[in-house]
């Protein structure tokens, strides 16, 4: 065990706007790390910055103790951040096995056969119960078919460590049971590190081994799930001011 | 009604030319969003080189087009990363750029070529009998049947290959093609090239049957732009249909309406499509 991605002093601005201030943070390898605050609190924005959408206006970002900090989202993609949207962003003129493929391309792996590769793109939507949909036009796939193969695609980059925005969202009860069973399989058989934002409380506090919550772009706390329902200035962010 | 026979083959041999050329506009607006006013440029200096090559260097004609298509591939790549890279993120920039450049290498193809038409020799002579109906040149012939190689070697590439698949998530998504590890830079810089080649191919295709001149480079980015909007923004398939369209309607107007007419027909059918479905023939609608 050992950290695999830190962020020291993580800034951002838009205009007059500080989204994110001074944030530092670290991902343990293996780790469900859930990341939960009002709207408008940063928790994209962090998103944004550790993917390499945005780069911080300060601080630094390493990924297993490399400056990963200028770097472009491919490249950071390559070197095993994988990411996925609140709202999806399937290639949606594409079948769901092409989809699959480009995150197997972006690896930039040149020794593997064509059919090896088909393969593994079967082998992954399968594995996020979607076989049966490898001919399917994304566009046309239900909203829960579409997060699913959206983890699928970001899976196939072969990430270390997978950074999931509301992956829960907009989805029925039973449809939310089916999407924690398929986390729960990717830390548990693919060891991977998972970062997630979710309003789902239940969901995230159940799931998550340690949880870190902004407020107005500040870390306000970070703790195990049971030390953050109970603490005030949590509870003061999501239900408005507690103290005068 | 062999004589309409002919005028239609006339038409389709034009399309399937058009065709290429209009992917080499389409290909690049799809995927980078710039448009790329110096298309008919590219697409004389390619029909120039290969005149040069073969008549100057006595390079065989068969060997000069491609030479001239692959020097025209490395001219769009040059461009990419000079000119074109730096404005991404502001369309009008590249916009004013590609069409200043136009201007300068209209100029610079009056100055390094000189204001004549200039034709490659052909490669086959002679005509043959089409089902003894009339008699069609075999250069012509000979185009059409390498116009047909290239559309089918361009489906195949986009459709089949890793690159194609690049291309097509790149111009779906940019954002999202990278966040799955895809260099859009790169994807770029060979779309521009594959791009400019195509012009390339289209200006080494047709210069045997058509002379290129410096001053008529204006009238092919416009040919393709009117076949894209009629295909419909970023659809192949539009492109091969609108080509063929445009193409046919071109020579059956000129044959039958008047030849001073030929380059209206064009932005006829631009204005109609602009008017009716904006969207082309089989673009997507867009709010």
């Amino acid at each position: 065990m050992g950290t695999i991605v830190e962020g020291k002093g993580l800034s951002k601005s838009f205009g007059g706007l500080t989204a994110v201030k001074k944030i530092d943070f670290y991902l343990e390898e293996g780790e469900i790390v859930g990341l939960i605050g009002p709207n408008g609190a940063g928790k994209t924005t962090l998103f944004n910055l550790v993917s390499g959408i945005f780069h911080p206006d300060e601080g630094k970002l390493f990924l297993n103790g490399r400056d990963i900090t200028e770097l472009r989202p491919f490249e950071i993609c390559r070197l095993g951040i994988g990411r996925t949207f609140q709202i999806v962003r399937p290639f949606l003129k594409m079948s769901c096995l092409e989809n699959v493929m480009v995150g197997i391309i972006g690896r930039n792996d040149r020794n593997r056969g064509r059919a090896e590769i088909g393969r593994e793109a079967e082998d992954l939507l399968k594995f996020v119960g979607l076989d049966g949909f490898e001919g399917t036009i994304a566009g046309n796939l239900t909203l829960i078919q579409k997060k699913r193969l959206e983890m699928a695609r970001a899976l196939a980059t072969e990430p270390r460590a997978i950074l999931l925005d509301e992956v829960l969202a907009g989805l029925n009860p039973s449809e939310i049971l089916q999407a924690l069973a398929l986390i729960e399989t990717i830390r548990s058989k693919l060891k991977m590190t998972i970062f997630w934002i979710e309003h789902v409380m239940g969901a995230i506090m159940k799931a998550s081994d340690r949880i870190i919550v902004l407020d107005q772009g500040e870390k306000i706390k970070e703790g195990k799930p049971e030390e953050i329902v109970s603490d005030p200035r949590v509870i003061g962010a999501y239900l408005g001011e507690t103290d005068a | 009604m062999s004589e309409f026979l002919m005028y239609l083959t006339n038409g389709i041999v034009m399309g399937v030319i058009h065709a290429i050329s209009a992917i080499g506009v389409s290909l690049i607006v799809g995927i980078m969003k710039v448009v790329n006013f110096a298309h008919g440029e590219l697409y004389i200096f390619a029909g120039y080189f290969s005149y040069h090559l073969s008549i100057s260097l006595g390079v065989p004609p068969l060997l000069a087009m491609p030479l001239s298509v692959f020097f025209i591939f490395l001219v769009g790549i040059g461009m990419e990363r000079t000119l074109i890279r730096p404005t991404y993120g502001d369309e009008m920039y590249s916009l004013i750029i590609t069409f200043v450049l136009s201007i300068v290498l209209q100029n610079a193809a009056l100055l390094i070529f000189g204001p004549y038409p200039n034709k490659p020799p052909n490669l086959i002579s002679g005509a043959t009998n089409i089902f003894g109906l009339y008699h069609y040149g075999n250069q012509r012939l000979l185009s059409f049947f390498i116009s047909i190689g290239i559309l089918v070697f361009i489906f195949y590439l986009i459709k089949k290959t890793w690159f194609g698949k690049s291309i097509r998530a790149v111009s779906q998504d940019r954002g999202m093609a990278s966040l799955v590890g895809v260099d859009h830079y790169r994807v770029n810089m060979l779309s521009f090239g594959l791009g400019a080649a195509l012009a390339g191919t289209a200006g080494v295709v047709i210069a045997p049957i058509f002379p290129v001149t410096p001053t008529g480079s204006s009238a092919i980015s416009l040919t393709a732009f009117v076949v894209v909007v009629l295909g419909g923004m970023g659809s192949l398939k539009g492109c091969v249909v609108g080509g063929l369209i445009l193409g046919m309607m071109e020579n059956l107007g000129a044959a039958y309406i008047s030849t001073m007419y030929r380059q209206i027909f064009g932005f006829i059918i631009l204005i109609l499509v602009l008017v009716f479905r904006p969207w082309g023939l089989f673009g997507q609608k867009t709010q």
